[in-house]
């Protein structure tokens, strides 16, 4: 008895954060990011600065200074290469996010959709959620070492080359889904 | 206790305003049109307290009768609540029709296992049924509520102030009369009058927030997005999630590349 007296109060307090986690204020409900409409330069933004971005993670490089430089410029250089894998991970999950938006939206206007897919789309995106913070924290804190500047390289290039197929083929259909949406958006405040 | 007696005999002449405001503000404003069973139950609230009054002059306050027709009368008003919560969920999804199948069926599976749940754990008494019952049937619509609002808030569906402010004052009274009914069946008859000044102060403070949600006049309907075709959605849902699901896997190879550094 006393154990299950207790768990009501438990899932009423799990309740109540629930419930006031989703009424906090977050971004404009239904807004698109600012490229969105344009899918030619969604999701290759990141792309246009790989050149910088293998400069500035180049093995050699880094290598070199070290050999060469003072240790506070040695020291110096490693912490922007800190703030440039930080940056890149940002980067990556604004491409994850900008993906997800569009589903979701696609889902909004949907007469039906599939709660196998949604489901899916949801563990994908805790998923994504738990690692990219691990990772964050982890370079953050300066406990994990910096990656492997190759094989973030490759990982640079590969991302990139894939986000930008991906979105050549779902750029018609997401364009459709922007347009549909802002239409949605535009149709006036008492829309729910 | 004479001095809570006549609190709580304050509280109960506040609690009838207010109702009878609301249902007023309701009819002026012709919100029973926009929301026909949330009128519905507040009609049967401010029903409810006349009739218990009756009962008590006629039968007395502690006897079978009085209390027999007190909780039956609640059981409809918990009942009208109950479909005052479902007209206030489509209201908020029921605009995005693939969301709101999804939702309604995720909503009447999360309902239905509450009550299980408060069936189940409930006390093998008699008296204490009803008690559980209504516990069950609010901690259902506090669960059903904030699921709700999850959805809302996954897929950035914007709900209109009136609807919110109807569904928070829904959500915190539910939420105050589990911990209520909870406490009441552990201590029964010496949390009696607390019980009852809780109640229907936490009553009193929803109605005053009902009463500020419906002071402007509300759009009928909600104006419903165009949708897509039906196929769309079968066609770019998986794409999109085989996307995502690469992004995840080049993030967990970086992440891969770390720990064998480490």
């Amino acid at each position: 008895m006393s154990l299950y007296f207790y768990l009501f109060f438990a899932v009423v307090g799990l309740f109540l954060l629930l419930f006031a986690w989703s009424m906090r204020k977050g971004r404009k409900p239904g807004s698109l990011p600012a490229d969105a409409g344009n899918t030619e330069e969604y999701g290759r933004g990141h792309v246009a600065h790989l050149p910088q971005v293998r400069q500035a993670l180049a093995v050699a490089d880094f290598e070199y200074l070290s050999l060469k430089a003072p240790r506070t410029l040695a020291r110096r250089v490693r912490q922007e290469r800190r703030r440039v894998a930080l940056a890149f991970l940002s980067a990556v999950r604004e491409d994850f996010q900008g993906l997800l938006r569009l589903a979701k939206i696609i889902a909004v206007l949907s007469p039906e959709v599939a709660a196998v897919q949604e489901f899916e789309r949801l563990r994908l995106t805790i998923k994504f959620a738990w690692r990219y913070e691990l990772l964050r924290m982890q370079l953050r804190a300066g406990l994990a070492p910096l990656p492997r500047l190759d094989a973030l390289s490759d990982f640079v290039s590969s991302i990139s080359v894939r986000m930008e197929t991906a979105m050549k083929e779902l750029g018609e259909r997401a364009a459709l889904a922007a347009e549909l949406a802002s239409s949605l958006h535009g149709s006036g405040g008492d829309v729910t | 206790m004479a001095d809570i007696a006549t609190y709580l005999k304050a509280l109960w002449g506040v609690s009838v305003l207010l109702k009878w405001g609301l249902l007023g503000l309701l009819l002026i404003r012709k919100h029973y049109q926009v929301f026909p069973f949330f009128f519905i139950y507040v009609l049967l609230t401010a029903l409810q307290s006349p009739v218990l009054f009756a009962s008590y002059r006629m039968w007395g306050f502690d006897t079978p009768m009085s209390g027999n027709l007190a909780w039956g009368t609640q059981g409809l008003v918990v009942a009208a609540r109950g479909l005052a919560v479902a007209e206030i969920c489509r209201r908020i999804l029921g605009m995005c029709r693939g969301i709101w199948a999804l939702a309604s069926r995720l909503l009447l599976a999360t309902a239905g296992l509450v009550l299980v749940y408060s069936w189940a754990v409930a006390r093998p008494h008699w008296q204490a049924a009803v008690l559980n019952c209504d516990r069950g049937l609010e901690l259902a619509i506090a669960g059903v509520l904030a699921l709700v609002f999850l959805f809302a808030r996954y897929y950035e569906i914007e709900v209109e102030p009136a609807a919110r402010y109807l569904a928070v004052g829904l959500f915190l009274y539910s939420c105050i009369s589990v911990v209520n009914n909870s406490v009441l069946e552990k201590w029964m008859w010496d949390y009696a009058r607390q019980w009852n000044v809780l109640r229907t102060s936490a009553f009193d403070a929803t109605l005053l927030l009902w009463i500020w949600a419906l002071r402007e006049e509300l759009p009928e309907t909600v104006s419903k997005p165009a949708m897509l075709p039906g196929g769309a959605y079968r066609q770019l849902a998986p794409e999109f999630n085989v996307r995502l699901k690469a992004l995840n896997e080049h993030l967990g190879k970086f992440w891969l590349v770390e720990a064998k550094k480490d």
